[in-house]
């Protein structure tokens, strides 16, 4: 399958096509904002609790502190954006290890490597996330790592099963009697076929990712001198009777972001696999 | 700034300084009636549970709060500032000073049925103050002797002044516990301390954890006809807007130390159901403060310490982040302090300009980047107001120049980088202090007061031979008018030396139903026994 | 009759192999999580020595033999595992209780949180799911996918706090939080009874459960359509069945796997997001005693809800199992 073809079956699928879109206006946000806002968002700018509209200069209002909820939203953007995809870097780092080392091999490799899964599987995840940023402090790096160690075992097991199905194959067969090396077949040769759907995955667990740290945060245990939403989702549960924009607004942004990445990747798996016709 | 009214109104606004101030907010009450008996109280806190019901050596507000209705102390102070006694009839000191008679109230029984003794008082002073209550202003304690069935006399190697005599014996959580259930075991694992028998008005019934404690009133109680109620309830709530939910539908009567959230206590006297009131809390006023950790050799001069005063706005913290609910602190005695406040003291009010200068000539010019230094600095945690008080202290003092690495770490972590690691640049954390300043107030200054570990004391290193001087003439100085005089003269000198200084003094508030009946008359109500409070109907 | 039997006897095969393989797998999330406890910055002793304002050395060696906390850490850790055996999980140093009776207090509310959440995601979710692909392609189907999409996105404490401020704060129909209406007059500690728990419970309920609906509507319409296209469905529509009885007995049951076995992958994480839910609810569940027993560094506590946590997962997918097999009795669980 091509590029064009693979463009054109995304493409067909309108809701994958509006995900993608909006989630380029996200990211430019993101790249874009210290450059629309380049003071710090965290700055108390203007009198508390104005609502959206009350004050032209703070178009989303303001909240408890003061700060401008427009500019909190945008670098937020930013935050949140690079923990999802940091934190599925991590993931997908460790799963796709994981994975192939288990599908390649087989054998008791493969046990063991099903066995963490099924441990990692087993332990609800933001509770452990949650214990890890508490026990080890509220850095970006640690929510990151957090997310990641939680994340890798669905991407392990489709890394496997690829693996499993592939490794059979007649053109790896044929790398081995070259003489290849282990490591070059499974990075050179499997590797690259074995992706797609791993990337699909990949997708999903940036979504995922975006919303255990808004949880993470909503529950004040995330990095102070980061504007997230969820930070803000939780400074504004104390004022939902009078200003419950507050809290509104964030979400909003979190549900809106996490909906394109699952649009697209839905896209994806449509355009991978264009035997499921329903859609 | 735009100028535009802001949707926030000002908060409590009227100050009640002192132990005799004004103003309720809402209805206020109505004069003396003859006592309901009878009924249930239900009241509640702005904490969480406590860890266990009694804790001996104090162990914060929650349990000093759930215990204090169970178990008594020698004597109390009244809201007009006499010392009376309670479990003691009155207490004299020698002609030297160095020892206190105490006279026993003689009649008074335990929960259990057995009799108050010397024998308990002692064993409570030897073993529970000295070891964990008071540990820290004991240091001049010399024995406790029982000449009679009736008096103890307490010993000093040096003077004691009456006023400090007087706080100990009143202090929130040195109570007379009895000895039979406690001698031979560790207090601080005696599973005593969950279902504490003690002598007070109400008597353990049950704890439901999670829930509430249950009390019942003591028939037996030292006080005749005292308390006028069945029984108490104390009721935690995890969430604010839970407890004014409650409150609203009548079925929680009284919340102290800030029950609800500020709008909610608005909204609420809006009613014209509840009152709220900044009465009961002169003996236990809290401040949040800030502290420069002079093991930091940029932090050596006391005008660079200075400067991180001037740098921050403490008004426009006491209006966001409090609502209005506190005022700017100014030295380390706190304004409701009526023996020992003096307004003459060197003030580092906000001016940023000031610290620029201060810093300018102490040799920390702004460089190249617009930074002059930086700093860690570390806000405590456990009140989430904290981190936003960070927030606002970073910004100041980004704004001269000093660079701010802010981390807002839980509990434990902030006890240990704080007051065990010393592990911090600036720290922003909370004191609650009563009037006699040995040792709770001083022992952040001394060095003496510097010991590894052990939270709530010297963490910032400050210490200078005239400050610890000055220390140990107040603590042995038994004429009133000299002690204060020296007070104020340690007032100043910290003031200007500006290690550990209060960004604000808080107030802390009590809502109750129009139908509770003497509340809020006692300096420190959330330690009082509550022996005297009823529902009107 | 026979196959009855062979059912049964497989049934108990798989309940004793997935009990076996448990216990490596209890084991597996005590060791993590008491390496982790031990990596916390602030220990138990040092933030309760601090509490009880003790700095004495010598009380403080006493306090240390008295935890265990003398021992070398793998020797705590053995020791803890031999106790586990015993099912003894330790002492709630904190709160002088046993950790299972600090625990027992709280699992209920969190049981019952968690499946109210099951059963409302369950029934809206295959509802929606068999409603939108038996009319596949027309409005109905439009909307119960957008609707789908948008709770799937929804971040659940968000969703929470709309749901509050909408039906508690402006409506005034539904309590703010809690479990029960806190009385006091006539029963110690709780008011109402069951009715004033349900009222409690709804919105936890929806902020909880309306995600995992989402995902079974998604999945069960997918999966539906899919089983409609295959050869026994049209084998029965063929011999004359009518739509509905091939859509209930035949379709629906095999559409079921799908869900079935989502549901029991994802245990952990509703059991995880009741945790916050709990949170934003105040719902007297073991999240609130969870962050209390993280905070004070109470690990026997932490360690005894990370364990049951897994437990009742482990225990869920044993049922998730058990149902695939009822459900379709040619499959044999490997």
């Amino acid at each position: 399958m091509n590029r064009f073809e693979f463009l054109g079956r995304f493409a067909r699928n309108r809701g994958a096509l509006v995900g993608a879109v909006l989630m380029l206006g996200v990211a430019a946000l993101a790249l874009l904002a210290p450059v629309l806002f380049p003071t710090d968002p965290l700055r108390i700018v203007g009198p508390p609790e104005l609502w959206p509209g009350e004050d032209p200069d703070f178009p989303l209002g303001t909240d408890s502190l003061g700060r401008d909820i427009l500019a909190m939203i945008v670098h937020g953007a930013r935050a949140t954006l690079l923990i999802g995809l940091f934190a599925s870097a991590v993931a997908t780092g460790i799963g796709v290890t994981v994975g192939a080392v288990a599908g390649y091999f087989g054998g008791w490799i493969d046990d063991a490597a099903m066995r963490a899964a099924e441990l990692f599987q087993t332990i609800p995840n933001l509770i452990f996330v949650l214990t890890i940023v508490v026990i080890l402090g509220s850095t970006l790096g640690n929510i990151v790592i957090a997310i990641g160690i939680v994340s890798w075992t669905p991407i392990a097991r489709m890394t496997r099963a690829e693996f499993l199905s592939l490794r059979d194959r007649e053109f790896v067969q044929a790398c081995r009697s070259m003489g290849m090396g282990n490591a070059r077949i499974i990075t050179g040769e499997i590797l690259p076929n074995a992706l797609p759907p791993v990337i699909v995955l990949s997708s999903l667990v940036v979504a995922g990712a975006i919303l255990f740290e808004s949880a993470v945060s909503f529950l004040g245990l995330g990095d102070p001198n980061v504007a997230s939403w969820g930070r803000l989702v939780g400074d504004g549960r104390q004022l939902i009777r009078s200003s419950w924009y507050i809290c509104a607004i964030p979400g909003v942004a979190i549900m809106v972001t996490v909906l394109c990445l699952n649009l697209i990747g839905d896209g994806l798996n449509d355009a991978l696999n264009p035997k499921l016709r329903d859609r | 700034m735009t100028g535009k009214v802001s949707r926030r109104t000002f908060g409590a606004g009227v100050i009640s300084i002192g132990i005799a101030g004004p103003a309720l907010l809402g209805r206020a009450a109505v004069a003396q009636e003859t006592p309901k008996r009878g009924g249930t109280l239900v009241a509640t806190w702005g904490g969480g549970e406590p860890q266990a019901c009694y804790v001996p050596a104090g162990g914060g507000s929650s349990p000093t709060f759930s215990s204090s209705k169970l178990l008594e102390r020698l004597g109390n102070r009244l809201m007009d500032g006499r010392f009376v006694g309670e479990l003691a009839e009155g207490w004299k000191p020698a002609a030297d000073f160095k020892s206190y008679t105490v006279k026993l109230r003689r009649g008074v029984k335990f929960h259990d049925g057995k009799d108050m003794t010397v024998d308990d008082v002692i064993y409570s002073i030897d073993e529970i103050w000295k070891k964990y209550a008071a540990a820290s202003a004991m240091t001049d304690y010399a024995g406790v002797t029982a000449p009679d069935a009736e008096t103890v006399v307490v010993a000093f190697s040096k003077p004691v002044p009456e006023f400090f005599f007087a706080s100990l014996l009143c202090g929130p959580v040195n109570y007379i516990v009895p000895k039979h259930v406690y001698a031979g075991s560790d207090p601080v694992t005696n599973p005593a301390n969950n279902a504490p028998i003690g002598t007070g008005p109400w008597k353990f019934k049950e704890w439901v954890r999670g829930s509430h404690f249950e009390y019942v009133r003591n028939d037996a109680y030292w006080r005749k006809d005292q308390p006028y109620m069945d029984r108490l309830i104390i009721r935690y709530v995890r969430d604010p807007a839970g407890r004014a939910a409650a409150m609203e539908a009548g079925d929680i009567h009284l919340g102290v130390f800030n029950p609800v959230a500020p709008p909610d206590i608005k909204r609420l006297t809006a009613t014209g159901k509840f009152v709220a009131t900044n009465k009961g809390y002169e003996e236990a006023v809290w401040s949040t403060t800030l502290e420069c950790n002079v093991r930091n050799p940029i932090f050596a001069k006391k005008e660079v310490r200075q400067a991180m005063f001037f740098a921050v706005d403490r008004n426009l913290i006491a209006k966001t982040v409090y609502y209005g609910y506190a005022r700017p602190g100014t030295g380390p005695i706190y304004s409701p302090n009526v023996e020992f406040f003096s307004k003459d003291t060197f003030s580092t009010a906000f001016d940023p300009k000031k610290a620029a200068a201060l810093l300018d000539a102490a040799g920390y010019p702004k460089k190249a980047d617009g930074k002059r230094f930086t700093v860690n600095l570390l806000s405590a945690g456990w009140f989430t107001e904290n981190g936003k008080v960070g927030a606002i202290v970073k910004q100041g003092l980004e704004d001269i120049g000093v660079g701010v690495n802010l981390t807002v770490p839980d509990r434990p972590t902030s006890i240990k980088r704080i007051y065990t690691d010393y592990d911090f640049d600036l720290a922003i954390s909370n004191q609650a202090n009563p009037s006699e300043p040995v040792p709770t107030t001083t022992q952040y200054f001394t060095s003496d007061g510097i010991k590894k570990g052990v939270p709530f004391r010297n963490a910032n290193g400050f210490h200078t031979d005239a400050v610890d001087a000055l220390v140990e003439q107040i603590k042995v100085e038994t004429d009133p008018a000299k002690r204060k005089a020296l007070v104020a003269t340690f007032q100043k000198a910290i003031s200007v030396e500006a290690p550990l200084l209060p960004l604000l003094e808080l107030e802390s508030i009590t809502v109750a139903s129009n139908k509770v009946r003497n509340h809020s008359n006692d300096p420190n109500y959330l330690a009082a026994s509550w022996y005297d409070i009823w529902l009107a109907s | 009759m026979a196959g009855q039997l062979n059912r049964r006897t497989a049934a108990f095969r798989l309940l004793r192999r997935r009990l076996m393989q448990a216990v490596p797998l209890i084991l597996g999330v005590v060791i993590i999580n008491f390496c982790l406890i031990q990596l916390a910055p602030g220990s138990f002793l040092e933030l309760m020595t601090a509490e009880n304002q003790v700095s004495d050395p010598e009380t403080i060696a006493r306090l240390r033999t008295t935890y265990g906390l003398d021992d070398p850490v793998w020797l705590q850790l053995v020791k803890y595992i031999w106790a586990l055996a015993r099912l003894d999980f330790g002492f709630s140093y904190r709160q002088n209780i046993p950790v299972i009776q600090a625990i027992w207090v709280h699992l209920p509310a969190t049981l019952l949180l968690m499946l109210s959440s099951i059963v409302l995601a369950l029934s809206v979710g295959v509802a929606a799911g068999v409603v939108a692909s038996v009319k596949v392609r027309t409005a109905w189907d439009t909307m119960v996918s957008v609707a789908a999409m948008f709770f799937f996105a929804a971040p659940s404490f968000w969703l929470g706090i709309m749901l509050i401020v909408l039906f508690a704060v402006k409506l005034g129909w539904l309590p703010v939080g809690g479990m029960v209406t806190i009385g006091g007059a006539s029963d110690s500690g709780g008011g109402g009874g069951v009715l004033d728990i349900l009222h409690h419970l709804v919105l936890p309920t929806l902020a909880l459960g309306l995600f995992y609906a989402a995902t079974y509507t998604r999945v069960m319409r997918s999966s539906m359509l899919e089983v409609a296209q295959l050869d026994f469905v049209r084998t029965a529509r063929a011999k004359g069945l009518s739509r509905n009885r091939v859509t209930v007995s035949h379709v629906l049951r095999n559409a079921l796997l799908p869900v079935v076995t989502i549901l029991g992958v994802q245990m952990g994480t509703v059991l995880a997001g009741s945790v916050v839910i709990e949170s934003v609810f105040s719902w007297p569940g073991i999240g609130s005693l969870l962050f209390d027993s993280v905070s004070s560094r109470n690990y026997p506590v932490v360690l005894g809800i990370m364990v049951l946590g897994s437990l009742v997962v482990i225990a869920a997918n044993i049922a998730v199992d058990l149902v695939y097999m009822w459900l379709d009795p040619r499959i044999e669980i490997r």
